[in-house]
């Protein structure tokens, strides 16, 4: 034991203990910022100086106890000291930070606030550390930040973590995770114990929007207790939970009730406990077809839906299922199946907000958790969590997937068990860079949820070459070409893949010499593709022609204004050809002399096609549009594309009754439609009709190569 | 439709035609005891030519009728409606003799003339109006959405003044919120311009960018009179009949000098507001512009078409008529 005096009040402590702690005991409070407790002092923020007797003032929270100590823990000097400190931290944080503003309780703040620092004395930072918002739980404000180490030491010592750390010197010093990578795409599994750590806004809870779930009939919210209790929530911070109360709750649904629509926009996810649902498409797998009524010239041109046994159009997807945002596919011929216990569906839609993709129905009583993104995200980092839905994965869905991929089709079994052992799932945060332009490649991965952009580097600009969904495959060109990666694929959004390593892709083209020469078939044809499409760019920097979007298109209706006389006969063909249903208005962006009518442009970056749930919009090698069958018409592709080129074709179908069990009854549909350049005629309906010369279809660049210049001529 | 180079191949082929058509002419007027007859051989051939490009030229309205059908594409039609109906008056006189008979043919004869002659001038309006439209009305709209257009510049424009000068008292209609009129070719800058989405706000769920809020300024009454009667006695008069009556506000040059003594009457930071106004104006006189143009370039069409039709009902009667009796 140890015998001291802390402000004249004579102490008997045990040995190795700190004066911080001495002055605990005694009742005497020392202020600090650095150090909290179950963490190993660093004596960083100095805060807590007291004078020991020493030649200069010591930090308590690192100062031993000595036998005789006299130690003084407010006086003049030491106030005066501290007050310089803080008035230095407060130079360097924004005031009033994240925390400040969200509970009032900045701890940085509120001891500015007791010491009378109205306003620091010292010049602000004027180099900005910045903000990172990439993970769904914390918000990160590095500018925030004290640099007390709290939440390093909350990770590394608390939950053995290891995902913070420090980087840089001088002005740029901060925390980082992992190898200073974005937090959300970092190995942290949000626990939340470094925003609990965190004495300032640094590191605060981002909390969802609406924060809860809308309580209702047969839901229950629970505490966080509750929830640990559950086997799939153990291991996922308390502290986390107690932070979301609400934003994921329990549901009870009957059977028969319809637990999400598809098409419907919504924002959370299903967790099945109990009871079974039936997952299926309402939409008639089918495409808008338009063909004329009798042969010969006299063609009265209709729009019917048809499947693609009916009609195959060139270069139509042969998949055999169609990707769901579930643990399972759905056949093409009949895309119906059945979710159970431990399915999780819905995750697209909670991750990323895209529509739902299906319609789900209790085909027995259900329990369910539902839950908001940010309790999903931080339930996919939860190990337990993410092996059983990982192992679910394996069991339902994965042989579809790689059987889904025509080369792989006629794998034998064996192979396909022996790959579903050996493929690596993984995740990656939107942005994220899955594999760089130039790089060794060393990997083959298959989209498992989520849009992965292909994006290639040319001298003076990049191009987007596809925007890949479930099902689809990459990776294949640069493991069979030579080693280096062709193209960039980056993340979109929230992107899960299966990866397929680079020795068992070699293993298997070897051992399967008709893998082989598919994959290779498949790679020349998009080494051309994408070929074609690049020698047809040019870097032409007209501003006009930029801002205008025209940059970005293949093909183009453009009107001549001088020769239109405004009669509208291009639309009334247009519409005449699509059952009434006009892909063409008469309006649109002037570019010199013409108008770029509002049709189609099969842009270089086809954002139509990022986030459609059941990834059916996508493109041909001609850069035309084609919507696959199984459209589900909830229009997304259509509110995405700028230029307001893709309709909704409405049909009446018959559908089950529901309230007539066994009966059917005529409902509308619709079907996402978009200028289809009248491929089954020689000419575009449009064009074919206008009697003045005004209407053209025309690749911009040539066509408008004169006025640019003369450089974007090809 | 310009008439151009383009049209060369059926200009020469018409001409060539009509050379021949003039030396068959002469060489039977100069055989026929008689002089030229409708009744003989020659002025039948002429006849059935004369009314086969008749027919030919109308039979472009049943085309347009039928726009997908693959017969020919609609600009070679509307061509040989040109030059073949042009055609189709010097047959007819040759099929006559250049004598416009009783009173059937006389009647035929002048709905040919007033015909070809319409779509002549047809013709030009439409070689020559398109550029006017397109130089003039930089801002040009479909034509059945001016009135809405209007609409909307009309609200706008009461929004504008109301931010500045408080309430006017005018009607509020359901489109009220719309931030800004026009359709995709309103070209007047947008403060803090919508950009367009890229795919990194599409993955975010975000929707499209919103334009920055114009700040509000409020002038005090004595301040604001100017505008308040400026716009309720001149501008929105203007707005709603913008074609109506002669106005100071009907032409750019009147409306500029309106508006620069409006802004020595207003305080600087109203200024801004002004440039809105001028823009409304601006759009509004060149819908107007639009709708006179529009006019021209279709009205001439309300006689033709009658008269074609007439024309070629009564050809027909002439023609069974003179071959029957």
């Amino acid at each position: 034991m140890v015998d001291l005096t802390i402000d004249g009040k004579p102490m008997r402590v045990p040995n190795g203990t700190t004066v911080f702690e001495a002055a605990g005991m005694g009742g005497i409070h020392i202020p600090t910022l650095c150090h909290l407790q179950n963490q190993t002092p660093v004596g960083v923020c100095r805060l807590c100086v007291v004078d020991t007797g020493a030649r200069v003032l010591s930090a308590s929270c690192v100062r031993a106890v000595e036998p005789g100590m006299k130690v003084v823990t407010h006086s003049d000097k030491i106030l005066h000291a501290r007050k310089t400190l803080l008035e230095l931290l407060m130079s360097d944080h924004p005031s009033p930070c994240a925390r400040q503003e969200q509970s009032g309780d900045c701890e940085l703040e509120g001891l500015a606030k007791a010491a009378g620092i109205a306003e620091a004395r010292f010049a602000k930072r004027s180099i900005a550390r910045g903000e990172d918002d990439s993970s769904l739980a914390i918000a990160v404000d590095h500018d925030a930040c004290i640099l007390c180490d709290r939440c390093i030491r909350g990770c590394d010592e608390v939950k053995d973590n290891f995902v913070l750390g420090r980087m840089g010197k001088g002005y740029s010093a901060g925390i980082a995770f992992d190898l200073n990578a974005p937090m959300g795409a970092s190995t942290c599994i949000s626990c939340g114990e470094c925003m609990v750590s965190c004495p300032t806004g640094a590191l605060t809870n981002k909390g969802p929007a609406g924060t809860a779930i809308c309580a209702g009939p047969g839901t229950e919210i629970f505490e966080a207790e509750e929830l640990l209790q559950i086997p799939v929530f153990r291991g996922v911070s308390g502290t986390f939970l107690e932070l979301n109360r609400g934003a994921i709750v329990k549901r009870r649904f009957r059977k028969g009730e319809v637990i999400c629509r598809e098409g419907e926009f919504g924002s959370t996810a299903f967790y099945m406990v109990e009871g079974r649902a039936k997952v299926s498409l309402s939409a008639p797998i089918a495409h808008v077809k338009t063909q004329g009524g009798a042969k010969g010239f006299f063609k009265r041109l209709t729009s019917t839906l048809v499947g693609r046994e009916e009609d195959r159009r060139g270069e139509e997807t042969r998949d055999r299922t169609i990707p769901i945002d579930a643990s399972v596919d759905l056949s093409y011929g009949n895309p119906v199946a059945e979710l159970g216990p431990g399915d999780l569906f819905g995750e697209m839609t909670c991750m990323n907000f895209y529509p739902r993709s299906a319609t789900v129905v209790a085909e027995s009583d259900i329990v369910a958790y539902e839950m908001l993104r940010n309790v999903l995200d931080i339930m996919l980092k939860n190990k337990a969590f993410r092996a059983q839905l990982d192992e679910t994965y394996r069991r339902r869905a994965l042989e579809n997937h790689l059987r889904g991929v025509p080369m792989f089709a006629d794998l034998p079994p064996e192979f396909i068990g022996h790959l579903k052992e050996r493929v690596e799932l993984q995740g990656f945060a939107p942005g994220q860079v899955i594999v760089q332009q130039g790089d060794t490649a060393d990997s083959f991965y298959l989209v498992r949820i989520g849009f992965v952009k292909v994006l290639e580097n040319y001298p003076g600009g990049e191009m987007v070459l596809a925007y890949l969904s479930r099902g689809d495959y990459f990776g294949e060109i640069g493991l069979l070409g030579g080693g280096d990666r062709t193209a960039t694929c980056t993340a979109l959004d929230h992107v899960e893949l299966v990866r397929i390593a680079g020795d068992d892709f070699r293993d298997m083209v070897a051992k399967f010499p008709g893998v082989r020469a598919g994959l290779e078939a498949v790679a020349a044809e998009r080494r051309a593709a994408n070929q074609q499409r690049l020698q047809r760019v040019d870097s032409v920097p007209i501003d006009q022609f930029l801002s205008q979007g025209l940059m970005e298109a293949q093909s183009l209706l453009v009107l001549d204004l001088q020769n239109c006389t405004r009669c509208d006969a291009c639309v009334n063909a247009c519409a005449e050809a699509h059952d009434g249903v006009t892909r063409l208005v008469r309006d649109g962006l002037r570019f010199e002399g013409y108008l770029v009518a509002t049709s189609c442009r099969q842009c270089r970056d086809p954002l139509c096609m990022v986030g459609c749930p059941v990834g059916s919009i996508r493109r041909r090698n001609s850069l035309e549009v084609i919507i696959e069958d199984w459209c589900i018409g909830c229009g997304l592709c259509a509110r995405n594309c700028p230029y307001g080129n893709i309709n909704l074709h409405p049909f009446e179908v018959l559908s089950d009754d529901p309230q007539n069990p066994g009966r059917k009854k005529a409902v509308i549909k619709q079907k996402a439609t978009s200028c289809d350049l009248c491929t089954h005629l020689k000419e575009p309906s449009c064009v074919y009709a206008c009697p003045h010369d005004a209407a053209h279809r025309v690749d911009p660049k040539s066509f408008f190569a004169e006025m640019l210049g003369g450089s974007g001529a090809k | 439709m310009r008439i151009d180079r383009t049209h060369r191949a059926w200009a020469i082929a018409a001409f060539v035609m009509l050379a021949a058509a003039a030396i068959v002419y002469l060489s039977d007027t100069l055989n026929a005891p008689q002089g030229p007859r409708g009744g003989s051989v020659v002025g039948l051939l002429f006849g059935i030519l004369g009314f086969g490009c008749v027919i030919f030229a109308a039979l472009l309205g049943a085309r347009k009728r039928v726009p997908t059908w693959r017969v020919g594409r609609a600009q070679a039609w509307m061509r040989g409606h040109l030059w073949l109906g042009l055609l189709a008056l010097p047959t007819i006189l040759f099929h006559a003799g250049f004598h416009f008979g009783g009173t059937l043919t006389r009647v035929l004869m002048w709905l040919l003339i007033i015909t070809v002659a319409s779509g002549a001038f047809g013709a030009a309006l439409q070689h020559y109006i398109p550029r006017v439209l397109t130089a003039e009305v930089p801002l040009e709209t479909i034509y059945d959405e001016i009135d809405h257009v209007r609409a909307l510049l009309r609200e706008e424009a009461d929004r504008t003044v109301e931010a500045l000068c408080g309430d006017l008292g005018l009607a509020k209609s359901s489109t009220e919120g719309i931030e800004r009129a026009g359709g995709f070719t309103a070209l007047r800058p947008i403060a803090g311009a919508v950009p367009l989405r890229t795919s990194a706000a599409v993955s975010a769920g975000a929707s499209a960018a919103v334009a920055a809020a114009r700040e509000n300024i409020r002038l005090s009454q004595e301040e604001g009179a100017p505008l308040r009667i400026f716009y309720l006695n001149e501008m929105r008069q203007f707005l709603e009949y913008p074609g109506k009556h002669p106005h100071r506000l009907a032409h750019p040059a009147t409306a500029s000098s309106s508006f620069a003594a409006l802004r020595t009457l207003l305080p600087g930071r109203a200024h801004g507001a002004v440039a809105d106004l001028e823009d409304i104006c601006d759009e509004a006189r060149q819908l107007a512009r639009q709708e006179r143009l529009h006019h021209w370039l279709h009205g001439w069409l309300l006689v033709h078409i009658p008269l074609s039709l007439a024309l070629v009902l009564l050809g027909a009667v002439h023609a069974v008529m003179a071959l029957r009796y």
